[in-house]
């Protein structure tokens, strides 16, 4: 999965675009105002990316630990909903917290080193296969097995619509 | 801009009383270079005559996908003119004082047919010329192929056109500097790890080269894009900035990717000969193999990568803030599936 440009730069990168290539050109007044709300929806987009399964997770286990406290507040308290705030309580509430998520800018740097490590190792296996030494063509072929799957799934996760646009 | 334009032509005319540029438009297409359609209306006495033109300026350094030369272009396309039937524009003049446009530019004639080159395809409205057209395209190639280099190339502009060590004197000396060039220029194009499948790519053809073949001048960006047609004819084969000294192969190679990524089927037609490949074949008695296309599929694409990533790396680094360039990350990311697929990774669907 490509790590530069972050999914940040790319929507940045509209932003800018919409300014520079697109709001110039418009003669529409509405037309103009969308513009401006498109790129409004995408700076938003920005700030919530970051922090969205953060956030998501956090919450998710607070919500856990209210529906435990409210439910224990009606200890001696009968009647069907009071029974229904206990079962609550006893079903979602008390299934396990959620596992914070990596930091992603931390998983970024994480998977970029590795990435590196790999490409550093095509160079040193060219070496090698340029003084005969035959293991390191299976050397290759494991590096390779491996990345076939991750250009797959990039590929299926970013793709490409209508060719080379604008080029006839 | 039609203040500069009309003062150009009349100096390059020089027999003008007057020249009036009207219908000045910018037009969508060519990645590299800006481009603008106009008509020159010369007035010489009492005669006036409407000239269909283009101006092809470079954009800024900064964000140029190749660094290349307009009067190398210029003399080029006029040794074409002279020395072969190749249907190409004829080269007004080349423009390379920046404070005119702006940037190095040049002024061509604006050939007639149709530049929307996927209307022969994919049952689009022309697709009854394909074949035709196609056909016509493949010996526009071999003439281009077989053209003499010492006829097109007298100054040798176009042995080493990027000024890069590239050394064209023997097939084995121009296939090893160019590709020291590509490996040596990987880090500067890397603008993010996923493309170490093109330092592989590269390391790969270092090590398996094929057969020679005489060198001749390519295109060098022959794609689906780059061409105009019109009565079942290729009316002009265009954008020849990137033209040199080379494997003849490259071009075909080229071609091959860039119809995956155009989504069109060039290297299918004419279908009556077998597809383009056989067709060429027929032509020049090469007998190139599927397996040699499939090495200057990779080799001619490198040509074309190492700039035009560089760029993107400029884009990824905040350098410029080109929109084109982000587009082009994933609009050329097919290309390295081709990448995979030619150097053999397990698991590549064909």
């Amino acid at each position: 999965m490509i790590t530069s440009p972050t999914i940040d730069d790319l929507l940045e990168g509209v932003i800018l675009s919409l300014d520079a290539d697109i709001m110039p050109a418009l003669d529409q007044p509405k037309a103009q105002a969308t513009a401006q709300m498109i790129q409004s929806l995408l700076q938003g987009i920005r700030q919530l990316l970051p922090n969205y399964e953060a956030a998501l997770t956090q919450e998710h286990n607070e919500m856990n630990a209210a529906l435990r406290d409210a439910a224990a507040a009606l200890a001696g308290v009968d009647g069907p909903e009071a029974d229904r705030m206990r079962h609550r309580a006893d079903e979602l509430g008390s299934e396990p917290d959620l596992p914070a998520p990596p930091d992603k800018e931390a998983l970024r740097l994480a998977h970029r080193l590795r990435s590196e490590a790999v490409r550093d190792c095509l160079y040193d296996l060219d070496v090698l296969q340029r003084d005969g030494v035959t293991a390191a063509d299976e050397s290759l072929t494991v590096l390779r097995a491996m990345l076939t799957p991750h250009y797959l799934s990039y590929m299926a996760t970013f793709p490409v619509a209508g060719g080379m646009l604008g080029r006839g | 801009m039609e203040e500069q334009l009309s003062a150009v032509l009349v100096e390059h005319f020089g027999d003008t009383d007057a020249v009036v540029v009207e219908n000045l438009m910018a037009l969508p297409g060519g990645f590299s270079r800006e481009t603008f359609a106009f008509d020159a209306v010369v007035t010489r006495g009492e005669a006036t005559t409407k000239m269909p033109m283009i101006l092809r300026k470079d954009p800024p350094p900064s964000v140029a996908l190749l660094q290349t030369s307009r009067l190398g272009e210029h003399n080029l396309i006029e040794a074409l003119r002279a020395n072969t039937g190749i249907p190409v524009s004829q080269s007004h003049c080349a423009v390379m004082d920046p404070t005119i446009f702006g940037e190095q530019a040049m002024i061509i004639e604006r050939m007639p047919g149709n530049s929307q080159t996927s209307d022969l395809f994919n049952d689009g409205p022309d697709a009854g010329q394909v074949d035709d057209v196609v056909r016509h395209l493949c010996e526009v190639m071999v003439e281009l192929h077989e053209a003499s280099t010492e006829a097109i190339d007298p100054n040798g502009e176009l042995r080493d056109p990027r000024g890069v060590g590239v050394d064209p004197s023997t097939w084995d000396s121009y296939m090893d500097t160019t590709l020291e060039y590509y490996i040596n220029t990987y880090p500067e194009m890397e603008f993010d790890p996923l493309l170490l499948t093109v330092l592989d790519s590269f390391l790969w053809l270092r090590r398996n080269k094929p057969r020679p073949c005489p060198l001749g001048v390519v295109h060098g960006d022959f794609n689906p894009a780059n061409f105009l047609y019109r009565d079942g004819e290729v009316s002009a084969l265009i954008d020849w900035e990137n033209s040199r000294i080379g494997d003849p192969r490259e071009d075909l190679g080229w071609m091959v990717l860039m119809d995956v990524l155009a989504d069109t089927q060039v290297m299918a037609h004419p279908v009556d000969e077998g597809g383009f490949l056989a067709y060429y074949n027929k032509l020049r008695g090469l007998d190139i193999t599927p397996e040699e296309l499939g090495y200057f599929t990779l080799f001619g694409t490198a040509n074309i990568a190492v700039p035009v990533n560089s760029a993107l790396a400029r884009r990824t680094r905040k350098e410029q803030t080109e929109f084109l360039h982000l587009y082009m990350i994933q609009s050329s990311a097919p290309a390295l599936m081709s990448f995979l697929s030619l150097v053999g990774y397990p698991g590549v669907p064909a």
